[in-house]
C-alpha cells in the first residue's frame, strides 16, 4: 500500500455517498463504514487471491456481481452489498462451498470459531439440493504439529499463501484439480517451520488442525485472557485459552505494532512448563512447609534479621513486582539489587517481517528502567563478588520464567554458596534446594502487570489463572504483605494500583496507567493524553 | 391517546368500587362433601401401593439416562459435547479421546452425569446428533451415597 496516495474518492455504498482513500479495496472501504462483507480467502496479512467468491457485491459497472476483496474503489462507483443480486450470489456461493463439505461440525475442533459455520448461518441457504456422493479427500499428517482433514478444505489457499509470503518456507501447495483439489505437502517435506501453527489459526474451516490441541476442548467452553507471550523480548500479543483454569492453547492476537496477526510455535506450544512436575507450588523452609498465609511473615523475619541483603531480580518480573522490590531494597540499609538474564537463543526472521528475538527476556527494559541500566552489568558482577566474599548476609533471588535451568550456571552456583537465601522460583532445582526459604513464583502467563518489550513498548500482561486455581498468593501480594509487616505500606493494592504508584514515582512511567496502555500497549516514550483531567476529582 | 381524548365516554368504568356479590357457601359445601362421600362408598383407591405395585410411565417420560451402543457393541457417543453444551444444569462432564476405530474420530474417555444436579429436561437427548444418549422411563433410582449418583460412562452404557 506504499503507492497509495491520500486522495479521497467519493463512491456510493448501499445508496449513500461515502468517501475513502484511493487504492482501498471495496471490502476494506466498506468495513471502514461499518459494513462487513463476508470472506474466506481474504486475510488482511496476506496477498489477495479472490478465489472463494463469497464477497460478491453488485456494481453499477459490471453486469455480473464483482468480488469486493480485490476490486478497488473508484470515483462514481456504486456498490450494493445487500441487493437481491448480491444476496443471491452469496447464497449460491455458500451452497457451492457446502457441496463437498462434510457435516461433521460436532466432531470438528474448529466448530464454534469456524468462518464457514458463521457464514453458512448468516448467508447460506438452509438446505442443500446436492444429492450425489461427496468427494473423499485425504486425512493425513502434514507435519509434526499439523494434520489435515482434506474433506473439510474449501481451498481458500490462505495457508499456502502464508507459507509462501509470511514464513517463506513454501511447504504447502494445492494438489489435484477441480472439486478434488486439496492442500498437501510435497513428498518427504513436512510443514515444519517455526510459524507453522499460524496456518491452523487462519484456516477458515477445520481442515488444518493442530495436533497439540486436537480433541482437547470445544472452543466455546474455554475462558479467554488477553495477555503477552513471555517466550522472547518481542512480546507477541496472545490470547490464553483455558478450560476450567487449565491452559489449553495460545492464540496470537492482532497487534500491528508488534506481531501483526502471528506468533511463533515456540511461544504457541511453550506453556507446558506451567504444569511441569518440578513446579514449585508450596512455600518451604529447611524445617518444613509454610502455610500460604505465613509465607510473608517468614520472609519479613528473614529480611529483618539480615544485616546486608542482596536482591536478585529476573527479567520475567512485571514492572509492578520490580517496583515493590525497589521499595523494599530502598528501605533496608546495606541492600543492593542485581539481575540475571537467561541465555540467548537464536534469532529467526521471516520474509513476512516477523522476527523471533534471540533475547529471551520479556521485561529486561522494565528492569533497566526501574533499577538503572547497569543492573545486569556491573551491579550483577558486584553482587556475585559479594556473595563469594561473604559480605552479603541474605540473598533474595527471583528465579522465574519458563525455563528449567534456574538463573544460569554461574548464578545457580553463587546462590548455593550464599549464607542465607530466599528463593522465589517457578521450578525446583539446585538453586532452590536447601534454601532458607523457598516461595513459589508466578510464571509468565500467570502474572498480572506490565512488561516492556525490546522496542520499549509497555504492554499489559494478564493472569490466566482462575481464582479457584490460585492456591498460593503471587509475588505481587507477598511483597506487599511484607511491606505491610515492615510498616512501609498501609494497605495492599491491585496490580493497577501498584502501577499507579510506580507512574507517580518514576519519570519514565509518568502518565501511563493500566487503562491507558489498553489491549495493545503503548510505547513508553509516548505519553497518553490526560484522559478526564478536566473532569476533576470526584 | 389523541383518539381516546375525543371520545371520553367510551372509557370503560372501573369495577373496583362495585360491592362484591353476596357469597353463598352452603350449596358448594354440600356438593363437595357429596363428592367425597361417593368416593368413599365406591371403595376404589386413587393411589397405588407403590413398592409392591409399579406405575407404568406415560410414553415420553424422562427418567434415568443411558448411553446407547451401536450394532458392534461400541458406544455411539462421539464426544461432541453438544449435550453438555445444551444442558441447562451443567451436569454432564465429558473428556474426549481419539477413537481406536476408523469410522469416527473421537469417543468419550470420561462421561459423567451428576444425577443429583440433572433436572431431567431431555435437552441432552434432543441435542445429540448421534442418538447416543436417551432418557429411559426408569424413575426409581435411589442410592446410598452421593458418589453413586454420579453416573460414569460404564454405568451409563450398562443401563
Amino acid at each position: 500500500m506504499s503507492d497509495t496516495s491520500n486522495e479521497l474518492i467519493s463512491w456510493n455504498l448501499n445508496g449513500e455517498v461515502v468517501q475513502n482513500e484511493s487504492g482501498m479495496t471495496i471490502m476494506e472501504a466498506a468495513k471502514a463504514h461499518g459494513i462487513e462483507i463476508p470472506c474466506f480467502c481474504y486475510h488482511p496479512g496476506l496477498s489477495i487471491a479472490g478465489n472463494c467468491r463469497i464477497c460478491m457485491v453488485e456494481s453499477n459497472r459490471s453486469p455480473k456481481p464483482i468480488i469486493s476483496c480485490s476490486e478497488r474503489i473508484a470515483e462514481g462507483l456504486e456498490i450494493q452489498t445487500d441487493s437481491e443480486k448480491a444476496v443471491d450470489a452469496r447464497d449460491s456461493v455458500m451452497e457451492f462451498q457446502l457441496i463437498n463439505h462434510p457435516l461433521d461440525c460436532p466432531v470438528c475442533d474448529k466448530a464454534g470459531e469456524c468462518v464457514l459455520q458463521d457464514h453458512s448461518y448468516e448467508h447460506g441457504p438452509d438446505r442443500s439440493r446436492f444429492v450425489e456422493d461427496k468427494n473423499i479427500r485425504h486425512t493425513k499428517e502434514l507435519g509434526p504439529t499439523i494434520d489435515i482433514w482434506g474433506n473439510r478444505c474449501i481451498v481458500c489457499t490462505r495457508c499456502v499463501r502464508f507459507c509462501d509470503e509470511i514464513s517463506g518456507t513454501s511447504e504447502l501447495c494445492v494438489v489435484e484439480r477441480g472439486d478434488r483439489s486439496v492442500v498437501d505437502v510435497f513428498p518427504g517435506i513436512p510443514i515444519d517451520n517455526a510459524m507453522a501453527g499460524n496456518t491452523v489459526d487462519i484456516c477458515p474451516v477445520g481442515a488444518l488442525i493442530s495436533t497439540d490441541f486436537k480433541y482437547e476442548a470445544r472452543v466455546w467452553n474455554m475462558d479467554r485472557t488477553t495477555s503477552v507471550c513471555g517466550g522472547c523480548s518481542r512480546g507477541c500479543n496472545v490470547e490464553v485459552e483455558a478450560l476450567d483454569g487449565f491452559v489449553k492453547r495460545l492464540m496470537p492476537r492482532e497487534n500491528l505494532d508488534v506481531n501483526d496477526w502471528w506468533m511463533c510455535d515456540h511461544g504457541r506450544y511453550g506453556w507446558r512448563h506451567l504444569y511441569a512436575d518440578s513446579r514449585q507450588v508450596t512455600a518451604q523452609t529447611t524445617e518444613g512447609s509454610v502455610l500460604p498465609a505465613e509465607a510473608s511473615k517468614a520472609l519479613q523475619q528473614t529480611l529483618e534479621s539480615s544485616s546486608s541483603t542482596g536482591f536478585l531480580v529476573d527479567p520475567f518480573m512485571t514492572c509492578e513486582e520490580l517496583h515493590l522490590v525497589k521499595q523494599l531494597a530502598d528501605s533496608m540499609t546495606g541492600s543492593r539489587v542485581a539481575g540475571w538474564l537467561p541465555a540467548d537463543g537464536t534469532e529467526e526472521s521471516f520474509p513476512g517481517g516477523f522476527t523471533i528475538s534471540a533475547a529471551k527476556y520479556p521485561n529486561r527494559k522494565g528492569v533497566e528502567e526501574i533499577f538503572g541500566a547497569d543492573v545486569f552489568g556491573s551491579a550483577a558482577s558486584t553482587l556475585l563478588n559479594d556473595i563469594a566474599s561473604g559480605s552479603v548476609d541474605t540473598v533474595v533471588a527471583f528465579v522465574g520464567g519458563h525455563g528449567f535451568d534456574g538463573a544460569g550456571a554461574e548464578w545457580n552456583a553463587a546462590l548455593s554458596s550464599a549464607k542465607n537465601r530466599v528463593v522465589f522460583t517457578t521450578q525446583q532445582g539446585a538453586w532452590s534446594e536447601g534454601a532458607h526459604l523457598v516461595l513459589p513464583a508466578t510464571a509468565p502467563l500467570e502474572k498480572e502487570g506490565v512488561w516492556i518489550n525490546e522496542d520499549n513498548r509497555a504492554q499489559r500482561v494478564r493472569s490466566c489463572r482462575s481464582l479457584t486455581d490460585q492456591n498460593f498468593p503471587s509475588e505481587l501480594v507477598i511483597l506487599q504483605e511484607v511491606q505491610a509487616h515492615m510498616e512501609l505500606r498501609s494497605r495492599s493494592l491491585s496490580a493497577a494500583g501498584v502501577f499507579r504508584e510506580l507512574s507517580e514515582s518514576s519519570s519514565a512511567f509518568e502518565g501511563h496507567s493500566h487503562s491507558s496502555l489498553g489491549d495493545h500497549g503503548t510505547p513508553l516514550s509516548q505519553k497518553p493524553a490526560a484522559v478526564g483531567s478536566e473532569g476533576g476529582e470526584s | 391517546m389523541a383518539n381516546h381524548e375525543e371520545t371520553p365516554e367510551e372509557k370503560p368504568e372501573t369495577a373496583t368500587t362495585e360491592p362484591r356479590e353476596k357469597a353463598t357457601f352452603g350449596m358448594p359445601l354440600i356438593k363437595g362433601l357429596a363428592n367425597t362421600l361417593s368416593h368413599i362408598l365406591r371403595n376404589e383407591p386413587n393411589t397405588i401401593h407403590y413398592p409392591a405395585e409399579k406405575r407404568t410411565p406415560f410414553p415420553g417420560y424422562r427418567g434415568e439416562h443411558r448411553l446407547k451402543r451401536d450394532e458392534l457393541g461400541r458406544e455411539k457417543c462421539v464426544a461432541c459435547f453438544l449435550c453438555s453444551t445444551a444442558c441447562p444444569a451443567h451436569c454432564i462432564e465429558i473428556v474426549a479421546e481419539e477413537a481406536p476405530w476408523g469410522d469416527r474420530e473421537k469417543r468419550p474417555r470420561l462421561f459423567n452425569i451428576d444425577m443429583m444436579r440433572c433436572i431431567y429436561c431431555g435437552m441432552c437427548e434432543e441435542a445429540c446428533p448421534c442418538d447416543a444418549i436417551e432418557l429411559t422411563p426408569v424413575y426409581n433410582i435411589p442410592s446410598r451415597s452421593r458418589g453413586e449418583k454420579i453416573y460414569n460412562k460404564e454405568k451409563l452404557l450398562s443401563l
